[in-house]
């Protein structure tokens, strides 16, 4: 098998440094830098990155000197005190509590759930679809009737009843809870994908090339649905800010003395808290357009950096 | 004993429709061929789109599930996936593919690309392995600046060589090369076959050569199998096939050769359509009811030919006397 070697006059190891130094520089930009570059070239997804990135930081650092429970105490002759009187930023609710202070844990408990059920339900619908679209035939036939189980039930409804079964939960249950419904989709569009990908040639390839199957799913098909993965993580991130705030805003999401945006935005079920103390509601509702917007935007960036046709920047 | 014996090869894709998905009819894209390929020579497989002949070249290699029939390599069943394990039987049969684009993964490097097989059959340190593959971007042409760039760098000619490269890396004993030079231009395409010949003096390659370019092929073939509607309705020697052809498709097949002899050109369309008045007038003698060819006879030791059955009689007993 050393036949091909002998055959051609040796390199030394010098000359294959120098060789791969000079390919090296010949070489096309690593992903990371492209996605990069399609941020420089895109202004407002570049401020959109900006404001999230920031955002999340400032939650996340700002709540690390929050007392909770003290902020959670009811204080009567704060009662509805509007913006920028007794020292609240933003007002206080109907307890006397600060709207500011609950908008910044809200802002970490509901984006800390979106993002863990983001991570959860898009890895593992990612796996089933790659799974079941790449090896078809009878593994593809009983996953697709695992989902089609899932899909009929009344996911909403289900969530609900879990949620009061379960008199004792918190954010991290939550998460899971949610997560063992919101996979469906994900999986559904992965599969179809890779469906397709995997009639291509270069799969075929990496068969006759002695590759192991699971190696060609997640080495060799996935980063070529990359695109489509990216996408789709980022508006379900978006999506599922809205998940729990939804479920958190009917009364069934996180408990009441656990501040998210849902419960913020709970407090427009009040028709005089809509219009007369519109404080106590609306800077969530902002918050969450903004969030979704931004968060949006990136992904589309992420969706041209992946696919090299629609590229904006030129690099 | 032959490097490859395919015995009777069938593979039909079922057709699902209805309510319950139930299978309703099948595709026979390769339906009940048999041939045999000899160590080192150039087998050629030829038919027009359609003909099964990719379906064919995929069985060898064992990507395609087989319906029925075997495919002996050295004298082992390689329809089972069992059997191939046990021989490591990819790392010496290797497939060139038809489309080369797709064949490369987009998302990965060039060095990645080629050095795929190496990685999964010999195993190479990581210096050595470079050393291959650079080796093998010489071998087939490219600069080392190959080595870090993606596949949509390149150009047609190029990508090809990139597959062959692959190809070749494991230094198999049979390669089944589908169409490696339809999608290039005239002067890349001699360039490849070329290339292709070379490495097969040195390395003793079998090739079994699909394409559905009788020009080509007689440029690369010993042997020739000319597939219609996944069934084979001549086999032959390049002389019984180019000089001696018995069925009507191969001589269509062969009038259809673009000529560059500009004086008799009138004379090549005469004869051209006169084949094609013939081809058919003839074609329901020489397939049956349902416009399939009908099964091989003997006509000489190499030569089998499709022929319907009053004519197959005729050789049958010629071939009693003798
Ligand atoms: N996966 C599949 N499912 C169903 N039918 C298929 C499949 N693959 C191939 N076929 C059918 O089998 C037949 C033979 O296909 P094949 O690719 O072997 O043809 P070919 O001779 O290689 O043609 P070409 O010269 O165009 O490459 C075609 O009619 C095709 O439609
Ligand atoms: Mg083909």
């Amino acid at each position: 098998m050393k036949q091909t070697g002998e055959n051609y006059e040796e390199i030394s190891t010098e000359d294959l440094k120098r060789l791969s130094k000079q390919a090296e520089k010949e070489a096309a930009p690593s992903a990371g830098r492209i996605i990069w570059n399609e941020f420089k070239a895109d202004r407002p997804a570049l401020i959109a990155l900006v404001i999230v990135v920031a955002f999340i930081l400032f939650v996340v650092i700002a709540s690390l000197f929050i007392n909770t429970s003290k902020m959670m105490e009811t204080n009567i002759l704060d009662y509805f005190d509007a913006p920028f009187k007794d020292g609240f930023l933003l007002g206080a609710d109907a307890g006397g509590r600060s709207i500011a202070q609950q908008l910044i844990v809200g802002s970490r408990n509901s984006i800390g759930i979106a993002l863990g059920l983001t991570v959860i339900s898009s890895t593992f619908g990612i796996a089933w679809g790659l799974i079941s679209g790449y090896f078809g035939g009878f593994v593809d036939w009983g996953m697709q009737r695992v989902y089609d189980f899932m899909m009929m039930l009344p996911m909403t409804m289900m969530i609900i009843v879990i949620v009061t079964i379960i008199n004792n939960y918190n954010a991290v249950t939550l998460t899971l809870i949610f997560s063992c419904f919101y996979w469906l989709g994900t999986s559904r569009l992965i599969r179809s994908r890779t469906l397709a990908e995997s009639k291509k040639d270069y799969v075929a390839a990496s068969i006759t090339s002695g590759t192991n199957p699971w190696k060609i799913i997640f080495r060799e098909v996935m980063p070529n649905i990359s695109s489509l993965i990216i996408v789709d993580t980022t508006l379900s991130f978006a999506e599922n800010i809205g998940v729990e705030t939804g479920l958190s805003y009917l009364g069934f999401g996180l408990p009441a003395q656990t501040p998210s945006l849902g419960t913020l935005i709970a407090n427009a079920n009040d028709p005089n808290n809509i219009t007369e103390y519109w404080w106590t509601w609306f800077p969530a509702a902002l918050e969450i357009i903004i969030l979704c917007l931004a968060i949006s935007y990136i992904g589309q960036v992420a969706r041209r950096a992946a696919d090299s046709s629609q590229r904006k920047s030129n690099k | 004993m032959s490097l490859i014996e395919i015995n009777n090869l069938k593979v039909h894709y079922p057709i699902r429709s209805g309510f319950f998905n139930r299978v309703t009819d099948s595709v026979k894209a390769v339906d009940g061929i048999s041939f045999n390929i000899e160590k080192g020579q150039t087998y050629g497989l030829v038919g027009e789109s359609g003909s099964g002949k990719s379906t064919t070249g995929k069985s060898v290699v064992g990507l395609e599930k087989v319906t029925s029939g075997s495919i002996l390599y050295n004298g082992v069943d390689i329809t089972s996936e069992k059997n191939r394990k046990k021989l490591n039987y990819n790392r010496d049969v290797q497939m060139i593919f038809q489309d080369s684009l797709s064949s490369l993964n987009p998302r990965k490097r060039i060095e990645d690309i080629i050095a795929e097989p190496l990685r999964n059959f010999e195993h190479l340190s990581k210096n050595e392995e470079k050393m291959r593959v650079l080796r093998l971007l010489d071998i087939v042409g490219l600069s080392v600046d190959a080595l870090y760039q993606y596949p949509h760098q390149f150009s047609g000619g190029q990508r090809q060589r990139i597959g062959i490269a692959r190809a070749v890396a494991t230094n198999p004993k049979l390669i089944v090369a589908d169409e490696p030079v339809s999608a290039l231009d005239l002067s890349v395409q001699a360039q490849v076959l070329n290339f292709m010949k070379k490495i097969q003096r040195e390395f003793g390659i079998t090739y079994l050569f699909i394409s559905h370019d009788l020009g080509v092929v007689r440029h690369m073939c010993n042997n020739i199998a000319i597939m219609n509607k996944g069934r084979l309705v001549e086999v032959g020697s390049r002389d019984d096939i180019y000089n001696h052809p018995l069925h009507i498709y191969t001589k269509r097949l062969l009038a259809a050769i673009p000529q560059i002899d500009v004086d008799h050109r009138e004379e090549h369309r005469e004869k051209r359509l006169q084949i094609e008045k013939i081809y058919q007038e003839q074609s329901s003698k020489y397939y049956d009811q349902n416009g399939l060819a009908y099964p091989l006879v003997k006509v000489s030791s190499m030569h089998s030919v499709a022929l319907p059955p009053q004519e197959a009689k005729k050789y049958s007993e010629k071939e009693v006397e003798v």
